[in-house]
């Protein structure tokens, strides 16, 4: 059993800091994704865990012992890399077996739990070829076995998919989701894609600047963005931001545009934006929420259309709605030019709005 | 399909002849001729009589050719063998001893330039690089007093410091570049794997590099094999010279035997040419790594 924490972790080069305060749980048995931007400290985070570069402040446990100081190889883990980190000099068998000699297993084992590796993973007939005669997905299948002929108490994973193509990718997400499925093993998973994220993970850590935005299942970070930065981050196409101007109308908020234009609030929405900072506020809404309107509707504001995508099954097409472009999802059948006026209706129960200074999500008293 | 492409008329191009491809070869003619010839006189020069070689005009190729002067070299019981095949011991005792040190110091210090951030990293390693851009003499009198003052004039240790001196910064700069091409997540893996920094560097590192490690040893060899000032300065008892210095003093005593000298000569470069194209192929890696993206 092994379940992961981060308590306050720190890692600081002179005043840059790396990774910020960071403090999460990752219960056994999950797979945990951390995801964000290039340069967001999820990297870093995940080699604090390895124990690959010390941490400067806070406390990393693994299995319930605190593993500050201990070395990577006394951790209890392993470790999937980008680049797959294969021994160019070892066949696919020693570098599978390499794990298992540094821990002076006896030979008959160590060829026992090799094989049974290699049955799994569907490598047996390259055991005797050296890393560069596979391909790249043999390869990350060898730097999967290697990791999991120890049977260690975490797996680490960093980017592994990101040097497959786009085909052997998509193959080899819903692999490592089995993997994990069969294994019960708990997993941390680095990756700058967030629809990797959201399909694998349990749960989801999402980072930005070395600090932690938010930390949920894919679900829960989807509805409920934290802040500006999330909402943006997660899901494809990105969630539209708007910034506007809360203002009363009598009983009534509304949300004004700099063109003059005002979308009435629903009373909930209403509480949310009256507990912002100051007036300024940013509207969120994913393009599934959104509708096009020939005409004006109630609930609509006026747009223009930019460029229209479409993919086959849905159309995407990026709208002008005061200054900000706006993702809407439409209908293959739907006919529209770019630089058409256009109409677009809000869904009340599905918006987010956002405190434009602090970027956090406004949420009802 | 392979039928049609086959009858298919082909265009005629009209041949016309690259000049620049051959006033290039003939070029690249000329500067092997001149680095060749020499070296091909003195293999001829070593297998004639002190007759034949003196001759006007030259013998091109020896009338009467022998091996006489090399069994002479490799004879211990004349004093002209013994005294050969104890310098070529110096120099190969010298060189070796050399080789194996500098290997040994620019092996960890390299790993370190290559993946260690410590205070002074940057200055360290570009004032590794100050005494290669001064001329060799400029050091002959500060070292010669030196090593006075340690004592160590007339023993292979003064020899062997100097030429560690001069070895040690291309040996680590170029163990440097190979360093740097090892990703460091084939350590980060091995230390995951169960290894400690070291077993690590020894058991994944040190393989890696073993094509520079060859090729800076190579380097280093040759160096100390064929310096002569410094031998020339630093000793002077006979018994200790090393063969650039001994072949010289030796032959010159009375009178110039060109034929035995040319021998002692060839002898003398067959290790080097020998180490060269056993090992050549590390030769080219360690100057050509990095220059393209593997």
């Amino acid at each position: 059993m092994a379940e992961v924490v981060l308590q306050n972790v720190m890692k600081n080069y002179g005043p840059l800091y790396a990774v910020n305060d960071v403090s999460f749980t990752v219960e056994h048995g999950e797979f945990v994704a951390l995801v964000g931007p290039s340069g967001c400290g999820k990297t870093t985070t995940l080699n604090l865990i390895a124990g690959l570069i010390p941490i400067t402040g806070g406390d990393i446990s693994i299995g319930n012992r605190i593993v500050n100081e201990l070395d990577p190889k006394d951790r209890d883990i392993a470790m999937v890399f980008q680049n797959y980190a294969l021994y160019p000099n070892k066949t696919v068998y020693k570098n599978l077996a390499f794990p298992l000699q540094m821990r002076r297993l006896p030979k008959a084992e160590i060829e026992r739990k090799v094989t049974a590796a290699a049955a799994v993973l569907d490598i047996t007939h390259l055991l005797e070829r050296k890393p560069r005669q596979l391909s790249g997905g043999q390869q990350q299948r060898v730097a999967l076995g290697r990791a999991l002929v120890r049977d260690p108490a975490v797996f680490l994973m960093d980017e592994p998919l990101s040097n497959l193509d786009a085909k052997l990718r998509v193959q080899m997400r819903s692999e490592l989701k089995r993997f994990h499925h069969n294994l019960d093993a708990t997993v941390i998973y680095v990756t700058h894609d967030q629809l990797e994220a959201v399909t694998m993970a349990d749960k989801m850590a999402v980072m930005n600047g070395g600090a932690l935005q938010q930390y949920d299942t894919p679900a829960n970070v989807f509805a409920e963005p934290v802040n500006t930065f999330v909402a943006s981050f997660v899901g494809s196409p990105a969630m539209s931001l708007i910034p506007l101007t809360a203002a009363t109308r009598g009983a009534q908020t509304v949300l004004t545009s700099p063109e003059g234009w005002e979308l009435p609030l629903s009373p909930e929405n209403a509480r949310k934006a009256q507990t912002s900072s100051t007036p300024n506020v940013i509207l969120g809404a994913r393009h599934s929420t959104l509708k096009l309107q020939p005409t004006k509707v109630p609930g609509s504001v006026p747009g223009k259309v930019y460029t229209v995508e479409p993919t086959g099954d849905v159309t995407f097409a990026q709208i002008f709605i005061s200054e900000a472009v706006v993702n809407i999802s439409l209908d293959p059948s739907v006919q529209i030019e770019p630089d058409q006026e256009v109409w677009v209706e809000f869904d009340q129960g599905k918006m987010h709005l956002f405190d434009a200074e602090t970027t956090m999500a406004l949420r009802a008293k | 399909m392979a039928v049609t492409s086959e009858n298919r008329v082909r265009p005629v191009v009209k041949k016309s002849i690259d000049w620049w491809r051959w006033a290039g070869r003939a070029f690249l003619t000329l500067l092997m001729l001149f680095t060749v010839l020499p070296m091909f006189w003195m293999v001829l020069t070593s297998l004639k009589s002190q007759f034949a070689a003196m001759q006007y005009p030259p013998q091109w190729w020896p009338s009467e050719p022998t091996l006489h002067n090399y069994f002479k070299l490799l004879d211990p019981s004349n004093r002209v063998g013994q005294e050969f095949l104890r310098y070529f011991w110096n120099s190969f005792y010298v060189s070796l001893v050399t080789t194996i040190l500098g290997v040994v110091i620019a092996v960890p210090a390299a790993y370190a330039f290559s993946r260690f951030r410590f205070p002074a990293r940057n200055f360290l390693f570009f004032s590794v690089l100050v005494r290669n851009m001064f001329p060799a003499v400029v050091f002959l009198m500060p070292l010669f007093l030196l090593m006075r003052w340690m004592g160590l004039v007339n023993t292979h240790g003064s020899l062997i410091l100097t030429y560690l001196t001069f070895g040690l910064p291309l040996s680590i700069w170029l163990l440097k570049g190979f360093y740097d091409n090892i990703p460091i997540q084939l350590e980060q893996a091995a230390r995951i794997d169960g290894a400690t920094r070291f077993q690590a560097f020894i058991l994944i590192v040190m393989p890696l590099s073993t094509p520079g490690i060859i090729a800076t040893s190579i380097f280093s060899f040759i160096g100390a094999w064929n310096e002569y000032v410094y031998a020339y300065t630093f000793l002077s008892r006979d018994d200790q010279m090393t063969l650039p210095v001994g072949i010289q003093r030796f032959f010159t005593e009375f009178a110039t035997d060109w034929p035995g000298l040319m021998a002692a000569t060839f002898m003398m470069s067959v290790p080097v040419v020998v180490l060269f194209l056993v090992l050549q192929k590390y030769f080219v890696r360690a100057l050509t790594e990095g220059a393209v993206k593997h």
